[in-house]
C-alpha cells in the first residue's frame, strides 16, 4: 500500500512538475521580463490617432511605473507621420526615441535606426537568441518587411495585410449560382484569375428592380467596390501585379544575397500595363464615387450592401465591413479570400529605435514590450487592429463559435497568406530600396491619372518609369536602369 | 562748440564719454526702433531666414541626404515646361477667379439683405458664421461624404426631389465641387466685412439721393458701390492671397486627383512627399512671386479706390 502511495504521489508531482515546465515554457515576454532600465532620460515617440492606440496607452503607462522612464506620447493622424518623422530623423535631432514606421519605410530609414539585433545584444540579458526567440512568433512575411540588408530595424504590431472581400451568402445562393453558370458556363466561385474576376463583376452589376438572390433591389447593385482614389490605388495595383509576377522594378541579386541592381524589365512593364488595363476595365463595374474612394468608401459601398466584391482591401477592416454588412444586410455574410495570383500588398504598422536617441536602452524595451503578446492582445481586443504575431491569431479566443466570424476568420486568413506568401516578399522591390517610401508618394498620383482620364495608360507607364528611376537614383545608392 | 550726440555726453572736464548702449536705445531719437527690435527679430527668424534659405535651395538640388548641389536656374527652366505644374496653376488661376466672383456676389447680396434690422438677425447672422469657425480640413471631410454618388447627402436629397443623382467628383466636375466647398466655407467673410461696411456709410448723403429721387438701384450702382469699394478690393486682395495657397479642401477629398491639384498642393507633394527640397523651393518662390505680384496690382487698385472714396 505504502509503495503504491508514494508511485501515484510520484506520479502526480511529476505530472504538476511537467505541467509547470510547460507553462513556463509557452510564457510569453512582457512586463516583468524587462530588466533594470539604467537610463532614466524620458522617451519620446508618434503614436497615430484612431481608437486603437487608447487603451496601448494605457499599456504604455504600466512601463512608466514598472521601468520609471517617462513615455511622452505624441498623437498625430497617420498621414502626416512620415513627413515629421523623416524630418528629425533626417537631421538627427533624437526627437523620437522610438519611431512610427511603415514598413515600406524601412530601407529608406535604416541609416537612422538601430538594428534591433545589435540593441539586443547590448541591453537584453537573454542576447540576441532571446530576441529571436520572442519574435518568431511574429508574421514571417511582416519580420522580413520589417528588414533592411538582412537585418531587423522594426518590430510590427499591427498588420495591413490585404485580402479579397465577398458576400459570401450571394456566392452561395443556388439562384446565383444556376443563373451565373448558365451565362457563362462555370461554377460560381470566388475568382482566382482576372477573367473569372470581370466575368463576377459584370455578372452582380444590375440596376434598381433587378433581382438578387431572388428578392428585387432598391438601389443600384455594383459589381466591385475599387479604391481609385489619388491615396491607395497604389496598393491594389501591388496585389495585381504581384500576383502576375512582375513588380515595379526587379531586384538582381549578387551571389553573396546582396543587392546588385534594380531593373525596370520588360516584364515588370508588361504586368503593370495588364494590370493597369484590366483595373481600369473593371471600373465599370464600380460605383462612381470609386474615382476618388479610399478604403472607408469601397468599405462602406461593400457594408450597405451595395457591391459584391472588394477585389483588394485591408483585412483589418473585414470585421468592421462585416459588421456593417450585418446591421445593413441581416442575412448578408462576407468572404475573406487571396486576392488574384495570390501576393496581396502586405505590411504592418511597425515601431524602430532611433540612432540618435538619447536613451535607446527604454526605447528598445518599449518597442519589446509593445510587439509583446499582452499588447498585441490589447490592441487586438480593443482597438479592432490585427496583430502582426501568430500565436495572438490563433488563440483560441478568438475562434471560439461566437468569435469565429468575422474575427476568427480574418486571423486564419491571416495566419494562412502569410505562410504561402513569406517566400516571396524577400524580393518584392518595395522592401529592398531605399527610396521606397518616397516612390510609395508617387505612385499614388501616377497610377491614378489613367483612371480619372489624365494620362493614358502608356503615359502613365512612362511617367511612372521616369519618377521611379528618378527617386530611386537620388536616394537610394543601388543603381537602377529600364531594360 | 561741437553739438552733443547722443553717441556722447559732455563732462566737467570737457571730455567727451561715449553712451552707452542702454543710453542709445532708451534715447528720444532711438526708442521707437528699440520698441521695434522684438518684432523685426522674430520675423528675421521665422520669416526672412525660411524664405532665403528657400531661395538659396531654388537652385539647389538637394533631398535632404548629402550636399546640395548648386544647379544654377535649371530649376526654375524646369518649372517652366513642367505640364503637371503649369495645369496646377492654371487650375489654381481658374479657382481664384470662381471663389472670388462668387464670394463677393453672394457676400454683397447677403450683406444688403442682413444690413438692415429683422427679427431674429442675430441668429441668422450667428449661424452664417459657423463654416468660419470649422477647420477647413473638417469641412472638407464632412462635404466629401456629403457628395459622395451614392450615401451622399446631396445625392439623397436630389433622389427624393425625383432629380437625378449627380457625380460631384467627376474629372469634369471635381474641381467646382472644390471651388464649392470653398465658397460655402468663405462667403460669410465677405459677407460680414462688406455688413460693417454698409452699417458705417454716412446716412445723410443717401437721404440726400431719396430727396433728390434718384433710384434704388441708381443709389447702389453710384453711392454704395463707389463707397464699399476699398472694403470690396480688401477682401479680394485677402481672398486671393488665400486662394492662392489653397490646401485644405482637397486634403479631405481628393487628394489632387481626379484632375484637382492646385499650386499650394503640387509644392506640398514636391517638397514634402518626394522630399525634392530643390524643386519644390523653386515652385515655392514662384507661387510667392506670384501673389505678391497679383496683390501689388490689386494693391495700386486699392489704394485707388481709397482715394476715390474720399
Amino acid at each position: 500500500m505504502k509503495y503504491r502511495a508514494w508511485v501515484s504521489i510520484g506520479m502526480v508531482a511529476i505530472l504538476v512538475l511537467g505541467f509547470a515546465c510547460m507553462v513556463l515554457a509557452q510564457e510569453k515576454f512582457g512586463l516583468k521580463d524587462i530588466p533594470e532600465i539604467k537610463n532614466k532620460k524620458a522617451i519620446n515617440m508618434i503614436v497615430e490617432t484612431g481608437a486603437a492606440w487608447d487603451k496601448v496607452i494605457e499599456y504604455i503607462k504600466q512601463f512608466e511605473t514598472a521601468t520609471g522612464v517617462k513615455v511622452n506620447i505624441e498623437r498625430v493622424a497617420s498621414p502626416v507621420v512620415y513627413s515629421k518623422e523623416n524630418v528629425e530623423l533626417m537631421a538627427g535631432t533624437g526627437y523620437y526615441d522610438v519611431v512610427y514606421v511603415e514598413t515600406s519605410w524601412t530601407c529608406e530609414w535604416s541609416d537612422y535606426l538601430w538594428s534591433l539585433e545589435e540593441l539586443a545584444a547590448q541591453y537584453d540579458p537573454k542576447g540576441v537568441e532571446g530576441f529571436q526567440e520572442d519574435i518568431q512568433n511574429i508574421s514571417p512575411v511582416l519580420l522580413r518587411c520589417g528588414q533592411a540588408y538582412g537585418k531587423q530595424m522594426v518590430l510590427p504590431f499591427y498588420t495591413y495585410h490585404m485580402g479579397m472581400f465577398l458576400r459570401q451568402d450571394v456566392y452561395d445562393d443556388p439562384t446565383e449560382q444556376a443563373a451565373f453558370k448558365a451565362k457563362y458556363g462555370y461554377d460560381l466561385k470566388p475568382p482566382t484569375s482576372y477573367k473569372e474576376l470581370y466575368d463576377q463583376a459584370e455578372f452582380f452589376t444590375r440596376k434598381k428592380g433587378d433581382a438578387l438572390k431572388g428578392q428585387p433591389l432598391d438601389h443600384d447593385l455594383y459589381g466591385v467596390a475599387m479604391m481609385a482614389g489619388a491615396y491607395q490605388i497604389n496598393d491594389e495595383i501591388s496585389c495585381w501585379i504581384w500576383g502576375m509576377g512582375g513588380d515595379y522594378a526587379t531586384v538582381v541579386k549578387n551571389p553573396d544575397g546582396t543587392i546588385k541592381e534594380f531593373v525596370i524589365t520588360g516584364k515588370d512593364k508588361d504586368a503593370l500595363k495588364q494590370a493597369l488595363t484590366q483595373y481600369k476595365d473593371l471600373l465599370k463595374f464600380a460605383p462612381a464615387g470609386c474615382l476618388t474612394a479610399n478604403f472607408d468608401f469601397a468599405c462602406a459601398q461593400q457594408g450597405e450592401g451595395f457591391a459584391i466584391i472588394q477585389p483588394h482591401q485591408f483585412a483589418s477592416l473585414f470585421t468592421w465591413t462585416a459588421d456593417l454588412l450585418k446591421e445593413k444586410v441581416p442575412d448578408g455574410r462576407l468572404g475573406i479570400y487571396p486576392t488574384i495570383g495570390g501576393q496581396p500588398y502586405t505590411g504592418a504598422w511597425s515601431l524602430g529605435v532611433a540612432k540618435a536617441s538619447k536613451n535607446p536602452e527604454a526605447a528598445y524595451w518599449l518597442v519589446r514590450y509593445i510587439a509583446s503578446y499582452d499588447c498585441q492582445k490589447v490592441l487586438m481586443k480593443e482597438g479592432g487592429q490585427f496583430s502582426a504575431r501568430m500565436d495572438l491569431l490563433l488563440d483560441p479566443e478568438f475562434h471560439s463559435a461566437e468569435t469565429e466570424y468575422p474575427l476568427g476568420l480574418t486571423c486564419s486568413y491571416l495566419v494562412d497568406i502569410w505562410k504561402a506568401q513569406a517566400p516571396y516578399v524577400d524580393n518584392y522591390w518595395y522592401f529592398n530600396t531605399k527610396a521606397g517610401g518616397k516612390v510609395y508618394e508617387m505612385q499614388m498620383n501616377v497610377l491614378h491619372k489613367p483612371m480619372a482620364d489624365a494620362s493614358t495608360i502608356d503615359e502613365c507607364i512612362r511617367e511612372l518609369v521616369d519618377k521611379t528611376i528618378e527617386l530611386t537614383s537620388k536616394f537610394d545608392t543601388v543603381p537602377i536602369r529600364e531594360e | 562748440m561741437k553739438a552733443e550726440t547722443p553717441w556722447e555726453t559732455r563732462t566737467d572736464f570737457a571730455v567727451v564719454r561715449r553712451s552707452t548702449v542702454w543710453e542709445i536705445l532708451t534715447s528720444e531719437k532711438y526708442f521707437k526702433w528699440t520698441l521695434l527690435i522684438p518684432l523685426l527679430v522674430v520675423l528675421a527668424i521665422f520669416m526672412l531666414y525660411p524664405l532665403l534659405y528657400c531661395a538659396y535651395y531654388s537652385f539647389h538640388q538637394w533631398g535632404m541626404r548629402g550636399e546640395a548641389i548648386y544647379v544654377g536656374a535649371q530649376n526654375y527652366r524646369q518649372l517652366l515646361n513642367d505640364k503637371a505644374f503649369l495645369e496646377a496653376l492654371y487650375r489654381t488661376l481658374k479657382v481664384l477667379v470662381i471663389c472670388v466672383s462668387c464670394e463677393l456676389l453672394i457676400g454683397l447680396g447677403l450683406a444688403l439683405l442682413w444690413s438692415r434690422n429683422f427679427p431674429g438677425e442675430n441668429v441668422v447672422r450667428g449661424l452664417a458664421l459657423f463654416p468660419l469657425l470649422v477647420a477647413p480640413l473638417i469641412l472638407s471631410l464632412l462635404w466629401n461624404f456629403m457628395f459622395e454618388y451614392d450615401f451622399g447627402a446631396v445625392n439623397l436629397v436630389l433622389q427624393a426631389l425625383g432629380l437625378n443623382k449627380v457625380y460631384w467628383w467627376s474629372p469634369e466636375r471635381a474641381l467646382y465641387t472644390i471651388c464649392f466647398i470653398t465658397i460655402w466655407q468663405w462667403f460669410p467673410f465677405a459677407t460680414f466685412v462688406l455688413v460693417a461696411g454698409l452699417r458705417s456709410l454716412p446716412k445723410d448723403v443717401f437721404e440726400a439721393a431719396r430727396v433728390d429721387g434718384a433710384s434704388p438701384w441708381y443709389t447702389f450702382r453710384r453711392l454704395t458701390l463707389p463707397m464699399l469699394s476699398p472694403l470690396i478690393m480688401i477682401i479680394v486682395v485677402l481672398r486671393t492671397m488665400w486662394l492662392i495657397r489653397l490646401f485644405d479642401p482637397l486634403y479631405g477629398t481628393t487628394r489632387g486627383g481626379v484632375q484637382t491639384e492646385l499650386l499650394d498642393w503640387i509644392v506640398y507633394r514636391t517638397a514634402f512627399v518626394y522630399f525634392d527640397i530643390g524643386y519644390g523651393s523653386t515652385m515655392a518662390i514662384f507661387s510667392l512671386v506670384l501673389t505678391i505680384a497679383v496683390c501689388a496690382v490689386m494693391f495700386k487698385i486699392l489704394m485707388k479706390a481709397l482715394g476715390g472714396a474720399h
